[in-house]
This record gives structure tokens, C-alpha cells and sequence, in this order.
């Protein structure tokens, strides 16, 4: 038995090593890499709400009720003077692996807009979801995230009937739909619960009567 | 100097990894849809290869023949790891569109061959060598189908627009299946260059 | 039915080697004929299977709670070759039939780029562990798909006219490539 002993010693102690020099690697990068993520958070924040001034972080108060939709962070967005809605970042299962989406909700309970954060589909099919350059409106120049700008979450948002589906790639249409309804409705949801942006019977009113309203989104 | 010249040329055509001894493919078509991903794993590949061969063959002594393969497989997923992570903090956008493949450079099977079969039985600087010829061998090829499939299906080269505007991209070479044909081109491409090598090296020793 | 749906991903629309490109060296090794695909199909099915079941759990138990997430690659492969060695030691002993018809395949699984890929997967795409286990059961059983249909596709070319310029391996990726694009007709599949 003493020769597996050292056998077991010797790759004990090369895998002690590995471990070892990963940990001090890892804690070299550790804040570069969550300040990558940020970055590219903060630029997606702002393009959706761009009088935005402060993010208050209210990840704690907001869970997916929706299988496989998973909210990495929530933010209450404002700007100098008062609320402009919440802004989800969700996580869920696209046609290639997972997808990361940012959907920021504006209080008329209406969708500010969606970006994609990270895709990992085909090439020139599913991954044209996050082309800027890649329109489902052509003639409107509106790209397939782009599209549910403005959009209430009383809308349908069935796939090829009410949303436009990227060209031969209804998975993916489909997979990214159902993460931004799942993010919306819990935003809007929140925005309901919360007291420090209860809607005024004004809003509440314009909300109700759902696309007929006289609220205009972006 | 000579024999080592000769060992870095082993892995370019010759023993090319991808084209002739048909290792290390799982990574190599995923990423050459386009050159930059390309580029972005040739470099990765390169690096884990380099650094396991030096290690390996630095301690190659103290590494038991009976638990070797653990121990590579630990040298060999330290570097990986360490290549994930400095990309996710450097290079999130190139971290990104490779995925998953960046971890499974630890089962690359042209790092375990060659870790295996040269680093574990030579001296550390013929293991350099080895891994700089091998590396430059797997680069040049991912580079050079990434170039084609790029330039063919989506007009570009590392994203800079390189075909005219009216240019229509054929969808298909940026596919799966195009990926595959391309792969099978090239190899025809290298054993007819192989052959012509080969012939030219004997018609200067009859002439 | 949500698990369904992993399951034809998986096998038909998403075929691991035919559209992910995962897996190819074994593709290319172990298709010299039928018997040997299957052999080398299902060798894959039961590792990934049980790699899924050990790896998911110290992901989500053991290396996320300590914030270890970075030792995953580590932790994984050696997982696997563990698994892998004690599977070989365990059917040597105990069923040498089997140990006779699927050992040789198995020191070859450790380094299958498709075993590590699937529990990677399970945990970037926030599987639950039944969705987990259905996953691994889906890529296996579509890559052992993709190897008979290759390894069937082989022994017709033997008696074929190849071109001389594409005879041996460019002719195998050839037909691959024909292969995939006839999968492709299968991503209408999922509504």
C-alpha cells in the first residue's frame, strides 16, 4: 500500500499546486472581469433610459416565476427627479445556448426597450438577434429586440403573429421572447407592489384600457 | 539547432495536427466562422500547448508513469483555466462568442498527444519547439478556413467589410455544413501539397 | 412538453456533431463500422450520463456556494477521468463481457470533447438536474445517431469511385457536410 500512498501524495500535491496558482490568477482577474460585465451593463442601461441618472439595485426584490428564466439583476432606474421604471437582466435558454438580455420597463408598464447582452446562436440565423445591423422592419430600420420598444405587456406577444421573428430562426425568436416577457411582466409587477412608485389613478387608468391608451412609449 | 529547426517544422505541413493526424478538430471548425475567432483560438491553443509542454517536460522526472494522465490533465486544465480567465477579463466580446470551447481546450486531443508523446519522454527546449510547430500548424489553418468561410459567407475579414457592397454573402459557408466542406477542400489542398513536397525532395536527391 | 423539446434539439435540429462541430475526432476514429459506433455510442451515453449526475451536484453544492466557480474546468475533467477509470476497473472485474465489448472505447472517452461540453452546458443553460440528465441522454443519443449514419455512409464509399484528390478524409468531411445539410431540414421540427 505505501507505494499508492505516494502515488496519491504526488498528485495531491500537483493538484494543491494547480489549484493554488488558479486561486491567486483568479483573484488578479476577478475585478476585471466583473468590471467588463458592468461596463457593458452601464452602456445598455443608458441607451434604454437615457435620462437616467442612478441604479438602484433591487435584485432581492424580484424572482422568475417562469421556467428556465433566471434574473441575474434588477434596477430601479432614475433620473434627477423621479423614477423611470426598472430594467431586468435575464438569463434563459436560446436555440445555441444561453441568452442574457437587459429589459427596462417604463412606468406606463410599457417596455423602454431590450438589448441583448449575450447570444450564443447561429451564425448569420439566430445570432442576427443581436445584429445591429440585421432588421425584421426593413423598411422601418427596427431590428428584432428593437421591435418591443413601446410595446404594453397587455399586448400579445405571440411569435410571427404579433412579434416578427428573425428569418429561420423561430427558436431563437421564440427562446428571446419568452425571456423578455418573463423579465417584463415581473418588472411591471414590482412597479404594481411598490409603493414608492405606485401608479397615479391617472396612469392606473391609462394602463387599464391597455393599447388604447393615450400614454405614448418609445 | 538543426534537429530542433526540424522539429518545428514537423507540425506545419508534414504532421500538420488538424489536416494530417486528425487531432484537435472539436475546436478548430466551431470557431472559423470567422478569423478573429480563429486568430483568438490558435493564440489560446498555442499558449496551453506551450505552457504544458514546458512543465511536463520540466517535471517530467518527478511525474509517476502510472498516474500520469491525472497530473496532465491537472497541468494542462491549470492553463486552460488561466487562458478563460485572463480572457473574461480582457477579452470579454472574444470570450464570449467562443463559449464553451475555450474550456474544452483541456480535452484537445493535439495537447494530450503531444504532452504524451513528446513532452513527457524529451528535454524542455525540443518541447518548445514541438509546441511552436504544432501551434503554428493548428493557426495557420484555422486562420486560413476562417478566411475563406468569412470572406465567402458574410463578405468580411475580421469584420472589416473586404467584398463589395453588391457582393451577396452565400449563408451556407458560414453553416455547419459548409464548415465541413471547407475542412474537406483544405485537406485535399494539404495531401497534394504534401505529395508535391515530397516529390520535389526526391527528384533533387536523384538529380 | 419542455423536456420533449431538450430531447429533439438535441438529437435532430442540433445535432452535436453535425451542427455544433463537438466531437469530431472520435467521429472520424471510430466509424470504421457499424458494430464499432454503436459500441462507442453507447460507451458515451452511460459516461456522459453518470459524468452529468457527479458534476451537477458539485457544481451547484459544492463549488458555487464556496465561490469556487473558477476551478470548474479542473473539477470537471477529473470527474470524468475518475469516473471513467473506476467504470473500467469496476466492468474488468465484475462483467468481463461487457468489459470485452466496451473497454477499449472507454480510455478514449475521457478526452471526448462531447462529455465535457455537455456538463459545461448543464450549468450555463441553468438546467434543473432532470432537465440535466434528459439533456445528456439527448446529445448522446444524437451523436450516436450521426455515427452510424456515418460509419453506413463509409462502408458504401469503400466500394465507391472516389476522386483520387479527395480519397481517405476529405471525402469523409464531404459527406458529413451533406449529411448536416439534410439535418438542417430538421429545425422546422419545434414549434
Amino acid at each position: 500500500m505505501k507505494g499508492n500512498m505516494k502515488l496519491g501524495l504526488v498528485l495531491a500535491m500537483f493538484a494543491a499546486v494547480g489549484c493554488a496558482s488558479l486561486a491567486v490568477v483568479y483573484s488578479i482577474t476577478e475585478s476585471a472581469i466583473a468590471a467588463q460585465s458592468q461596463k457593458a451593463l452601464n452602456a445598455s442601461l443608458q441607451e434604454i433610459f437615457p435620462d437616467a441618472v442612478s441604479f438602484e439595485d433591487i435584485t432581492a426584490t424580484l424572482s422568475s416565476n417562469v421556467q428556465g428564466v433566471k434574473f441575474e439583476q434588477a434596477f430601479l432606474v432614475k433620473s434627477a427627479q423621479a423614477s423611470l421604471g426598472v430594467a431586468v437582466k435575464a438569463t434563459g435558454s436560446s436555440y445555441g445556448g444561453p441568452a442574457k438580455l437587459l429589459v427596462g420597463v417604463a412606468l406606463n408598464r410599457s417596455i423602454a426597450g431590450v438589448r441583448v447582452l449575450e447570444l450564443n446562436d447561429t451564425a448569420g440565423l439566430g445570432m442576427n438577434a443581436k445584429n445591429a445591423a440585421y432588421y425584421v422592419k426593413k423598411a422601418e430600420k427596427i431590428t428584432f429586440p428593437g421591435q418591443f420598444g413601446g410595446k404594453f405587456l397587455t399586448d400579445p406577444f405571440e411569435v410571427k403573429k404579433d412579434v416578427v421573428a428573425i428569418t429561420a430562426s423561430t427558436i431563437t425568436s421564440r427562446s428571446l421572447t419568452v425571456i423578455i416577457k418573463a423579465a417584463a411582466d415581473a418588472a411591471a409587477t414590482w412597479l404594481e407592489t411598490s409603493t414608492t412608485t405606485a401608479a397615479t389613478p391617472a396612469e392606473q387608468a391609462a394602463s387599464a384600457s391597455g393599447a388604447a391608451g393615450t400614454t405614448g412609449g418609445k | 539547432m538543426k534537429s530542433l529547426w526540424k522539429v518545428f517544422k514537423q507540425g506545419i505541413i508534414f504532421e500538420n495536427p488538424l489536416l494530417m493526424l486528425m487531432i484537435g478538430l472539436c475546436s478548430a471548425l466551431a470557431v472559423t466562422s470567422n478569423v478573429s475567432n480563429g486568430i483568438g483560438m490558435g493564440l489560446a491553443m498555442t499558449f496551453v500547448l506551450l505552457f504544458s509542454e514546458i512543465f511536463i517536460s520540466l517535471f517530467r522526472k518527478l511525474i509517476p508513469n502510472s498516474v500520469r494522465m491525472p497530473i496532465f490533465l491537472i497541468i494542462i486544465g491549470a492553463f486552460t483555466t488561466i487562458v478563460d480567465l485572463v480572457m473574461k477579463a480582457y477579452f470579454p466580446e472574444l470570450s464570449k462568442s467562443m463559449g464553451v470551447f475555450i474550456p474544452l481546450i483541456v480535452v484537445n486531443c493535439i495537447i494530450m498527444g503531444r504532452v504524451e508523446a513528446f513532452a513527457y519522454k524529451q528535454k524542455v527546449l525540443p518541447a518548445i519547439f514541438d509546441s511552436f510547430g504544432m501551434g503554428l500548424g493548428y493557426t495557420w489553418v484555422l486562420i486560413g478556413i476562417a478566411a475563406f468561410r468569412e470572406l465567402l459567407g458574410n463578405g468580411t475579414f475580421a469584420g472589416m467589410q473586404v467584398m463589395p457592397a453588391t457582393y451577396q454573402p452565400i449563408l451556407f459557408f458560414i453553416l455547419p455544413p459548409g464548415g465541413f466542406l471547407v475542412f474537406g477542400l483544405f485537406i485535399a489542398f494539404n495531401i497534394w501539397l504534401k505529395g508535391r513536397m515530397q516529390k520535389s525532395a526526391a527528384a533533387k536527391e536523384n538529380a | 412538453m419542455d423536456l420533449i423539446k431538450i430531447l429533439l434539439i438535441t438529437i435532430l435540429v442540433n445535432n452535436i456533431i453535425l451542427m455544433r462541430f463537438i466531437a469530431l475526432c472520435s467521429y472520424i476514429g471510430m466509424t470504421n463500422d457499424v458494430g464499432q459506433s454503436i459500441g462507442m455510442g453507447f460507451a458515451v451515453t452511460f459516461v456522459t450520463v453518470m459524468a452529468t449526475a457527479a458534476t451537477w451536484p458539485l457544481y451547484h453544492f459544492v463549488l458555487a456556494p464556496l465561490h469556487l466557480e473558477f476551478l470548474q474546468i479542473l473539477v470537471f475533467i477529473l470527474v470524468i477521468a475518475s469516473l471513467v477509470q473506476l467504470v473500467e476497473f469496476y466492468l474488468k472485474k465484475n462483467i468481463p463481457g461487457l468489459y470485452a465489448a466496451m473497454g477499449i472505447y472507454l480510455p478514449l472517452i475521457t478526452t471526448n470533447c462531447a462529455i465535457l461540453a455537455v456538463t459545461f452546458e448543464n450549468i450555463s443553460n441553468n438546467y434543473t438536474f432532470i432537465q440535466s440528465i434528459v439533456y445528456a441522454v439527448g446529445v448522446s443519443l444524437g451523436y450516436l445517431l450521426a455515427m452510424i449514419l456515418l460509419a453506413g455512409v463509409r462502408s458504401r464509399m469503400r466500394t465507391s469511385p472516389v476522386p483520387k484528390f479527395l480519397q481517405g478524409t476529405p471525402i469523409l468531411f464531404i459527406a458529413t457536410s451533406l449529411i448536416g445539410m439534410a439535418f438542417m431540414g430538421f429545425s422546422g421540427l419545434i414549434k
